[in-house]
């Protein structure tokens, strides 16, 4: 007989089928890839520049969901292993503040809804309301900021390019 | 039969209903499928596909073209949303499409406002009288609340996450 899932896991599945996180699926923003709980690997789509890829893999350390904030890094599916720092993803000025292999060693991105990442910032709080983790939206209100990054101007690739 | 996948989002009901069509459904299809999703479509209520700029029309046995498998059905009591942006001193509107996504205003501002692609880059579309910066993929009648169909944004700096 199979264990019953964790609350947290509960939570993550319901939202892997909802509708809002299944349009976002279908209209090519993101993609689950795996669930190694609490481990869950993503990919994120990126607009095709020269010598970067078209999506990246980001993996999110989701225990606790939805109550506490995920944490995500980036990942090498395939291998399963973190990605280099010089295939993460830049850009002049946001992307590049946001994608810091520097930080905590590679372990989190600086966003103010990374678990990792707000502690001991709690000025972002008034700073950033808008870049915090939303418990009602889980997982999508994440991988929203990390398209959007994507998608805006700022971007330009990999850092090794 | 072959199925589609559609997201309907109604005016002023948050959130997104899932529902399906046969490929090549016509505006009866649709229809029965809002309504099935338990939403009663009232007269002054018209239906967009994805970013259209036009709502769908015809009578029920017209095919709907374009519909595709993840697109949006828009149900709106807005033909057009008045969308206003404020940028330093300077004010611009512009009449969208309900299903217009938010990054399409914030592209038509850009270019009205002449602020560069390496500037704009670093500007957001935050809503008047408030810390809401809803995400580029948010379609704007998502964000109108109550009968008129107006929006406001002010295009503002996106402060480096620092500190």
């Amino acid at each position: 007989m199979n264990a019953p899932l964790p609350p947290d896991r509960v939570l993550f599945e319901l939202d892997l089928a909802a509708p809002a996180f299944r349009c976002g699926e279908l209209e090519g923003r993101w993609r689950h890839l795996a669930t190694q709980w609490p481990y869950a690997m993503f990919a994120v789509a990126a607009p095709p520049l020269p010598g970067a890829p078209e999506q990246f893999e980001i993996r999110f350390n989701c225990s606790g969901y939805r109550a506490t904030p995920a944490s995500a890094q980036p990942w090498d599916h395939a291998a399963n292993r973190p990605l280099p720092g010089a295939r993460w993803p830049t850009g002049p000025k946001i992307v590049s503040s946001v994608f810091r292999p520097d930080w905590k060693n590679g372990q989190c991105l600086y966003l103010p809804c990374d678990r990792m990442s707000i502690e001991g910032h709690p000025n972002w709080r008034n700073e950033h309301p808008s870049r915090l983790w939303q418990p009602d939206r889980g997982i999508i209100c994440y991988l929203e900021q990390l398209h959007g990054l994507f998608f805006d101007s700022d971007y330009s690739g990999v850092r090794s390019a | 039969m072959t199925q589609n996948i559609i997201f309907i989002q109604v005016h002023e009901r948050p959130g997104v209903i899932e529902a399906q069509v046969i490929e090549a459904a016509t505006l009866g299809d649709v229809r029965k499928a809002i309504e099935a999703a338990g939403v009663v479509l009232e007269a002054e209520m018209h239906i967009f596909l994805d970013e259209a700029e036009e709502p769908l029309h015809g009578d029920n046995g017209h095919v709907v073209h374009g519909l595709r498998h993840g697109s949006r059905v828009h149900v709106s009591r807005c033909k057009r949303i008045k969308t206003t942006v404020h940028y330093l001193e300077r004010t611009a509107e512009h009449e969208f499409a309900p299903g217009a996504r938010v990054r399409a205003v914030k592209a038509w501002a850009a270019h009205t406002f002449k602020v560069s692609p390496k500037d704009a880059a670093e500007y957001v579309l935050q809503i008047c009288k408030s810390t809401e910066r809803p995400a580029a993929d948010t379609p704007l009648h998502e964000l109108v609340h109550g009968h008129p169909c107006t929006l406001c944004f002010d295009f503002v700096p996106e402060k480096r996450v620092e500190g």
